[in-house]
């Protein structure tokens, strides 16, 4: 039970990555009826307020998965969630290292 | 417990930075993906040409773009639209182009004998909004260009339709001809100045050179991720805008290619990219013209009349003589 709680996280990681680039498609397809330039704002606006909604709910997954979480096998699960989630901005800086 | 500590710490910071990463590349994605258009101010009017204008569809995507079609005039001041150029504009500019002096040119091919359709690509002009891909989408409206000289309503009924169509673009404009011209073999003849081998190495280092309010210059590390986003958010594929994947497929039709050597937005080296992908398909006709000190999309502008005795010989060559 221990463990499941600590792969919350990476699993709730996922699903919020899921709908979010879910609902961002639905709202552009609809909203390109009205033409582009309402499309622009409100694309990035839905983008941008569920990131903030998916970051507020993930911060809270976390602090319950961290509570709960007793063994190593929990502790390296959350160490693995914290490498995917910056493993976007690890790849980018890896190919794009700092002059 | 220390541990507990230390992996809340790192997922509060990994989630903090990716979050602030994702997001600030999605507002530079937005803010790439489109230009406010910039207003037509001279017609071919000003340049003693007569000319209509024209309303036509996009392949695939129906969007409804305006154009000029200007009839070339023959040596005994006839008019004609046996033979049709399609002009292609550069990025964040219209069909009259004042930066690279397009109407001017335009009108030189029409005094030349060539008829002319030059038109606003999506997004600028008098086209209707809609986002910039450099050529990946643009494409489309190059093919709506051969469509409607094949089966729109031809605005001067009295010279018939095109016997054979050609394409001129620069810049962007080129890219994009190249692309249109490469699926579509009703495009006879192909000039391209300046064009690009593949937009994403020029747009990763023009991010980095440009200020986006309110951030203020883009960090190059935005830049890919910023392409990517344009993608998820707009549908938009930069990657797709890479005319030296297709060129060869224009083969055996024939391509002149023009570059300036002090071209620092397009650099040179995608000139030869280009002229050796074009060359690499049997039975290629590929005509090169290296323009000394001209700068990007300034080769018309540098030569002026040797410009234009080149282009118009290489479309006399290509498409026969006017009817």
């Amino acid at each position: 039970m221990r463990r499941l709680r600590a792969a919350q996280p990476m699993l709730v990681l996922i699903a919020l990555v899921a709908v979010l680039t879910g609902l961002t498609v639905i709202v552009r397809e609809i909203s390109a009826r009205a033409g582009f330039l309402v499309e622009r704002p409100i694309v990035l606006f839905v983008w941008l307020g569920g990131l903030l909604i998916a970051g507020i709910v993930f911060g809270w997954v976390i602090r319950r998965s961290v509570r709960g979480a007793g063994s190593t096998s929990s502790g390296l699960l959350l160490v693995a969630t914290a490498l995917a989630l910056a493993s976007p901005l690890a790849l980018m800086l890896l190919q794009h290292p700092a002059p | 417990m220390a541990w507990r500590r230390a992996v809340t710490a790192l997922l509060i910071l990994s989630g903090l930075l990716s979050l602030g990463y994702i997001g600030i590349s999605s507002y530079i994605a937005e803010q790439l993906v489109y230009e406010a258009p910039k207003a037509i101010v001279k017609t071919p009017a000003s340049q003693a040409l007569r000319f209509a204008n024209v309303t036509f569809p996009s392949r695939e995507d129906q969007i409804m773009l305006k154009g000029w079609l200007i009839p070339g005039v023959l040596p005994d001041g006839r008019l004609t639209v046996d033979r049709v150029i399609v002009v292609v504009h550069g990025t964040r500019t219209n069909r009259e182009s004042p930066g690279d002096h397009l109407l001017e040119l335009t009108a030189e091919l029409a005094r030349h004998g060539l008829g002319v359709l030059s038109f606003d690509m999506r997004g600028m002009g008098e086209s209707p909004p809609a986002p910039l891909s450099m050529g990946a989408l643009e494409q489309r409206d190059v093919l709506g260009t051969v469509d409607f000289l094949h089966h729109g309503a031809p605005p001067f009924p009295e010279l018939g339709r095109p016997r054979i169509i050609g394409g001129l673009g620069i810049s962007m404009g080129a890219s994009t001809l190249l692309l249109a011209a490469s699926r579509e073999p009703g495009i006879a003849a192909v000039v391209s100045d300046s064009a690009y081998a593949e937009v994403v190495p020029l747009l990763e280092r023009e991010l980095a050179k440009r200020t986006v309010a309110p951030i203020g210059c883009v960090p190059g590390v935005f830049a890919p991720a910023a392409l990517v986003m344009a993608r998820l958010l707009y549908g938009v594929d930069f990657f797709a805008a890479r005319p030296v994947a297709t060129v060869a497929r224009i083969a055996p039709r024939p391509l002149l290619l023009i570059h300036g050597t002090a071209d620092d937005y397009v650099p040179i080296a995608n000139f030869h990219q280009l002229q050796a992908a074009a060359t690499s398909s049997a039975g290629s006709q590929v005509t090169t013209w290296i323009v000394p000190n001209a700068r990007h999309a300034q080769a018309f502008k540098k030569t002026g009349a040797e410009y234009i005795t080149r282009v118009v010989a290489f479309f006399d060559a290509a498409l026969g003589p006017a009817a």
